[in-house]
């Protein structure tokens, strides 16, 4: 019986586990006895690159099949800052659960810089969960954000970038109604506090989101990163999703959160 | 000796049932598409006809039990037409067969529509429409020949041209009050339907979407079948058995107004009396005209599609305009533009009541879109601002009817007011000629569950985003023609309504006349013929007055009916649903695999509980339309009940806009979120229009529909037991 390795990032733990990711996914959003629902995030890791948290055989030594020779649906191998001890070069494929236990899968993929977009809204997964915007790109923000010389930094960091529509070029841009966070206004000061305060490149918006995200508000995708690389998860366009990801679009069209 | 005019309503009817015919061959020559396709379209097949058969067995004891009580007050007393409990079952019957039939092709038509949208669009709309033809021409098909054969056998037994009139008012009574028969059907399909159609959705949401999050449509959800289920047994057979009531109610009623109103006058007498048969079988061959010219190109907008409908619609609605102006003429009505007047004044406050209720339900005008902005500060001002639209909205049909009435009034009368019978005849007429077209926008109606369902099959066949789309595209149509659809309804039970409560009183006469009455005693020691005497003359003889305490008594009586009924259906739906709930609670707690899709969940298990539900929850409501009017009768005498009919018409048409509105426009605030507007799907706004919507289910699929029927059937229930009310009195 094969086992995979899993970086989850809601929880933060490593797992292992006899399910592929495709079952994997719905095991973890939706339990064994369909009583629970929640998204769940989470990266396959290869267990051939050596991580700071377990070895392959450790993981296949602890994640055993039942007595009765079903599969084993997961081995907590690790929690708490399991993400910094898991190199960038372990980490396969993303996969995106929503909270019926729909799964798509992310490739790797190369990053493109949108240049003149002013300002970035950003939702961190992992370590902590706070939403923020700022005026870096991706890459800027990574560096920043897991640099130790900063007051604020953490040692690595997955986050998504998430659709501010006209309020990533005007602050103060009247249409943007349709935007489905809470609070707009809220969101709107933070950008005006931005673009006032010229050495500040970043504000928090939301301090810890306690609610599923809406999957369909990412734009760009997602991106895992340190001081020393970055790795981007681009989002397929919709038009994928509708025609090749279909399930799980629809799925995460209904899921409410923020 | 009945005039060759007669002859053209039978001929349409056939003609109708032939057409209807022609129109289900060409839809079961259809591919019926996948292997999964087929198993998903017969799920919902075999769950509608369980539900039907179910139905129908409950239906068959209620209506022999009816029977045998009136065969007692009509043998026994001699207080009834001894024709009478054999008229009820023929009236239940037919529309039970007009039901069955809509229903068989309406449920063989969505997996079809799915297939044909899968090539294109138009062929997707063409096999959608026509299938909801089958229903709309076998519902005016069976009508009027209903109508038309009772008329042909009861004018054997009672010549036209004898009795110096009476025979025609003695024949028109007597078979409008076979009416009842197909108003207890279309209460029970109303009710039954309506609590089945919405505990399955309420129950497949509540569960599936909130709780497990699954999307609508998705074959994981065991309530799904049922919710497809119910969107056939609510609108299909609820809608067809409603309006196929509505329909021959109003052909009778304005029958009987004409007998009554031109009453001695020979031959001018039984013209009359043909007249709206005569408009209705005209309208019959001007609907076929129509249906076929709805057709639509590929990469159609959807805009071009309800033009396509509105195209056939407003084509036969023209087209009856100057039919009905020359059938007039023809037939030697007198006051022939006035008549036509009549007609015309009836089709024109259905499609502004129609207008009406597309403007306060639809997402593109300002009212739903002012209550979908109000989704952003929560439920609570969502619910607030949907209820003071839905009461808003009863301004313009109620204008609408009353304009329409008194146009219809005056024009029949020559703008003479006092001529009370001839206007009330010109509203009888009126109510025909906005039902006249009924087989083209009863079709438009029965299209909306074909194109839903085909949409549910889309999606939990699997089929590509291109054929959903057109599917999707279908069904937002449907939505549409649908609050047209109901505006008519309403419409028409109230014209229907009005016309039959003057027919109340053409029923009291011919049961005094049976009873051995000759004259009424009037203030001033006056006495008058009853076979003579004018409506106004009954309204002195029973003291029809507001001054008098036991009309005013009925009034009260009638409101109140009204808001108990909607009450007990309401939480009708609620309770149906929380068993709809436990049960997907737990399939998903007992079946394994259903969540990851490898195991079936038990649908039929579903459709079982929406079935016995409904059928138990509809009994008390439906039974009330009868204890109420009867008990009323024997404490108030009648002048209570023409308050309680007053009262409730009044209370009743008000209240079905007002909950009929409101749901819509809380279900399309939610779809113009879901749209994309407001923050969209999963947004706290989203949120707060999916509890609005919910509380919208009963109030426009259950209750409000239900409402049209209530108020006709205790009218119906008041002339069936007209007769005892003239023997026994309390008061």
């Amino acid at each position: 019986m094969k086992t995979y390795l899993y970086l989850n990032l809601i929880p933060e733990a490593l797992v292992a586990s006899h399910l592929a990711p495709t079952e994997f996914g719905p095991y973890l959003a939706t339990g064994t006895k369909k009583r629970t629902r929640g998204q769940a995030i989470f990266f396959e890791v290869d267990p051939a690159v050596e991580n700071g948290v377990a070895s392959a055989r450790e993981a296949e030594d602890l994640c055993r099949p039942h007595e009765d020779g079903s599969p084993r649906r997961s081995t907590y191998l690790g929690i708490y800052r399991i993400l910094e001890r898991v190199p960038l070069a372990a980490l396969g494929r993303l996969f995106l659960t929503t909270d019926d236990g729909r799964v798509l899968p992310l490739e790797k993929g190369a990053y493109q810089p949108e240049p003149g977009r002013s300002f970035h809204l950003y939702q961190e997964f992992c370590p902590v969960k706070p939403r923020v915007v700022s005026s870096l790109a991706p890459s800027e923000f990574v560096k920043r954000i897991t640099d130790p010389k900063e007051k604020v930094s953490v040692p690595r960091i997955v986050f998504a970038e998430m659709k501010l529509e006209e309020l990533a070029i005007d602050p103060e841009a009247p249409e943007v109604e349709n935007l489905p966070y809470p609070n707009l206004e809220h969101l709107r000061d933070c950008l005006r506090e931005l673009s006032r305060k010229q050495g500040k490149p970043t504000k928090t918006v939301v301090r810890h989101i306690q609610q599923d995200i809406l999957f369909r508000t990412i734009r760009g995708g997602f991106f895992v990163g340190d001081a020393g690389g970055l790795l981007h998860y681009p989002m397929p366009p919709i038009e994928d999703l509708e025609s090749k990801h279909y399930a799980w679009w629809r799925s995460a069209l209904m899921t409410f959160g923020h | 000796m009945l005039t060759n005019a007669f002859y053209l309503a039978p001929l349409a009817a056939v003609t109708a049932l032939l057409f209807a015919w022609y129109f289900h061959r060409q839809m079961t020559a259809e591919d019926e598409g996948t292997e999964v396709m087929r198993r998903i379209a017969g799920h919902v097949r075999s769950g509608a006809m369980a539900y039907l058969f179910q139905q129908y067995r409950v239906m068959l004891v209620v209506f022999l039990i009816l029977a045998g009580l009136l065969a007692v007050l009509a043998f026994g007393f001699n207080l009834q037409s001894r024709l009478l409990p054999l008229g009820l079952l023929a009236g239940g019957f037919f529309s039970a067969l007009a039901g069955y039939f809509g229903m068989r092709t309406a449920t063989a038509a969505s997996s079809r529509t799915a297939r044909a949208a899968s090539h294109s669009l138009g062929h997707g709309l063409r096999v959608a429409f026509r299938s909801g033809a089958v229903m709309g021409l076998v519902v005016v098909g069976i009508g009027l020949l209903n109508v038309t054969v009772w008329f042909y056998l009861m004018n054997l037994v009672y010549p036209a041209h004898e009795g110096d009139g009476h025979n025609l008012v003695l024949t028109t009574t007597t078979i409008l009050a076979f009416g009842m028969g197909a108003s207890f059907q279309a209460l029970f399909a109303r009710v039954g339907g309506g609590i089945f159609t919405k505990a399955a959705d309420v129950g497949a949401d509540l569960v599936g979407k909130v709780e497990a999050g699954i999307p609508e449509d998705d074959p994981r959800n065991p309530a799904t079948i049922a919710d497809n289920v119910g969107d056939n047994v609510g609108d299909v057979a609820g809608m067809g058995a409603d309006l196929y009531e509505s329909y021959t109610g109003s052909i009778l009623a304005a029958a009987a107004l004409g007998a009554a109103a031109f009453i001695g006058q020979g031959q001018l007498q039984l013209n009359a009396v043909l007249f709206p048969m005569v408009i209705a079988g005209l309208g019959i061959f001007l609907s076929i005209i129509g249906v076929f010219v709805v057709k639509t190109r590929e990469g159609a907008s959807q805009r071009d599609l309800l033009g396509s409908l509105s195209r056939g619609i407003n084509l036969s609605a023209g087209l009856i305009i100057l039919a009905s102006l020359g059938a007039a003429h023809l037939m030697g009505i007198p006051n022939p533009w006035g008549i036509w007047g009549a007609v015309v004044s009836g089709l024109l406050t259905g499609i502004v009541i129609g207008k009406s209720t597309e403007y306060f339900t639809a997402s593109s005008y300002r009212p739903t879109r002012e209550i979908a902005e109000q989704a952003r500060t929560g439920p609570a001002t969502l619910v607030i601002s949907g209820t003071a639209v839905g009461m808003i909205s009863t301004t313009i049909p109620v204008l609408a009817v009353v304009v329409g009435t008194t146009m219809a009034f005056l024009f029949a009368t020559g703008f003479v007011t006092t001529d009370l019978s001839t206007g009330l005849y010109g509203i009888g007429v009126a109510a025909v000629g906005m039902l006249s077209t009924l087989g083209i926008t009863l079709a438009t109606d029965a299209y909306g569950p074909i194109a839903d369902n085909a949409g549910g099959n889309a999606e939990m066949s699997g089929l590509g985003p291109e054929v959903r789309k057109r599917t999707d595209a279908l069904d937002s149509l449907g939505n549409t023609t649908a609050a047209t659809g109901k505006g008519f309804a309403i419409g028409s039970a109230a014209l229907t309504a009005l016309a039959l409560l003057a027919s109340y009183i053409e029923v009291v006469r011919a049961s005094m006349a049976r009873a051995g009455q000759v004259s009424l005693n009037l203030h001033g020691d006056r006495e008058v013929e009853v076979a003579v005497a004018s409506l106004s003359d009954f309204m002195e003889y029973f003291e029809v007055t507001l001054l008098n305490p036991l009309v005013i008594m009925g009034i009260f009586l009638g409101a109140m009916a009204a808001f108990l009924f909607c009450g007990l259906t309401i939480n009708a739906v609620g309770r149906a649903a929380g068993k709809m709930v436990e049960e997907v609670r737990r399939q998903f707690r007992d079946i394994p695999g259903i969540m990851e899709g490898t195991a079936e969940p038990d649908y039929s298990r579903c459709v079982a509980i929406s079935t016995k539900a409904a059928q138990a929850e509809m009994m008390l409501p439906s039974l009330l339309a009868i204890i109420i009017p009867v008990a009323t009768g024997l404490v108030f005498g009648v002048a209570g009940v023409l308050g309680l009919l007053a009262g409730s018409l009044a209370t009743g048409f008000v209240l079905a806009i007002y909950l009929s509105n409101s749901g819509g426009a809380w279900d399309n605030a939610k779809k113009y979120i879901e749209e994309g507007h407001l923050g969209g799907k999963g947004s706290d706004a989203h949120k707060a229009t999916v509890i609005g919507d919910t509380i919208g289910d009963p109030f426009k699929d259950t209750s409000g529909p239900s409402l049209n029927i209530l108020i006709k059937l205790m009218s119906m229930v008041s002339i069936v037991t007209a007769g005892f009310n003239i023997a026994i009195t309390l008061l």
